[in-house]
């Protein structure tokens, strides 16, 4: 290790390369995040259609959001369940 | 055999894309390749004045692709580098005459008459990177060791990918001095971030300056070290892939070697 390295290690200061790097970590996954407007609409479109077919849902009060935080980022999908479908009558169905 | 189509891009302007596109194609044509540089930045030409070539452009790349003239009308031939020739951009049609399709085509007569095309992509991720990549089976992706530049790299090396194209990476106006300290982010953090292949280290060369001043190929000038660095990069585009790339390093007195050397032990 370069003394000049040390001396800030030891000073407890922050070289500001890893400050880029940090940032620049982040910011290379939230852009990678970002998605269109219509590519929500799909994915739940296609999620109520898979979990139709195990609950009845509420399909008026779905929320579906991607919550971004400092270290990661998470898709929260919140629905109301009125009642399960039994395995019986899933069988009976289609397939969809 | 047909020659290969190489784009130089970065997405951020102002990484130096124009220069290294000027000093490769001196350099593959000083190592004997019969050499093409396109400039693709319609409405903004520029590697002209790099190339020192302002002064004797009668046709332009619009010309060529409406029909007005034949490719051998339009390209100018370097007189001080054989088989050197530039393409140059129009400067007051509108970005968007140009289509993908007409790049291919006009690549396809160009594959036939030299060994290496080489495309200077304008910056941004519209029409012109869009006809520029269409045309190319290799990429060089320059960028700087700054957030900014890594940034739109990450975003065109993705880009490519999604044209199947498998781009190598440039890092350009590394200042040793800098790394050593802890102020510049280095080759290493570079590389980590966006995980691709390089294919050269250029270090910050006051030369560069000069040589864009007089139009005179970097790679002429005395012991530029940006210049050095181009012509191994060049090397490792025509047969030489495993050259090894040189880091950029402070020149030490002997003392600060010595001292260096102890230091490494911590």
């Amino acid at each position: 290790m370069k003394f000049n390295t040390l001396l800030k290690k030891l000073m407890n200061k922050n070289e500001s390369k890893d400050i880029a790097k940090k940032r620049l970590k982040f910011a290379l996954l939230t852009d990678k995040l970002e998605i269109k407007a219509d590519t929500l609409g799909d994915l739940q479109r296609d999620l109520v259609e898979v979990i139709s077919r195990y609950f009845e849902i509420d399909r008026e009060s779905i929320q579906i959001d991607i919550k971004r935080s400092e270290e990661s980022s998470a898709l929260i999908f919140n629905t109301p369940i009125i009642s399960a479908i039994s395995s019986r009558k899933r069988r009976g169905m289609p397939a969809a | 055999m047909d020659g290969k189509v190489i784009v130089v891009t970065s997405g951020k302007g102002g990484v130096g894309k124009t220069t290294i596109t000027a000093s490769l194609g001196a350099a593959l044509a000083v190592q004997g390749k019969r050499v093409a540089i396109v400039d693709m930045d319609i409405g903004l030409r520029n590697l002209d004045v790099v190339m020192g070539l302002e002064n004797r452009i009668v046709f332009n790349i619009v010309d060529i692709i409406k029909g007005k003239c034949k490719i051998k009308q339009a390209a100018i031939k370097d007189r001080r580098i054989d088989n050197l020739y530039l393409i140059p951009a129009s400067q007051s049609d509108d970005k968007d005459v140009i289509k993908p399709e007409n790049m291919v085509w006009l690549t396809n007569k160009l594959r036939k008459e030299f060994d290496v095309t080489l495309l200077d992509c304008p910056a941004g991720i519209e029409q012109g990177f869009k006809n520029s990549i269409a045309a190319a089976d290799e990429a060089l992706v320059v960028c700087t060791p700054e957030v900014s530049a890594v940034r739109d790299a990450d975003r065109i090396i993705g880009l490519l990918y999604a044209q199947s194209i498998t781009p190598k990476l440039i890092v350009n106006r590394i200042v040793p001095k800098m790394v050593e300290n802890g102020d510049m982010l280095s080759h290493e953090d570079v590389v980590d971030v966006l995980s691709i292949d390089l294919i050269g280290l250029i270090e910050m060369d006051e030369k560069v300056v000069v040589a864009t001043n007089t139009g005179t190929p970097l790679i002429l000038q005395d012991d530029s070290k940006a210049g050095m660095a181009l012509q191994r990069i060049a090397l490792r585009l025509d047969g030489h892939p495993d050259l090894p790339v040189e880091n950029p390093m402070i020149q030490k007195s002997f003392w600060k070697k010595i001292g260096s050397k102890f230091s490494r032990k911590n």
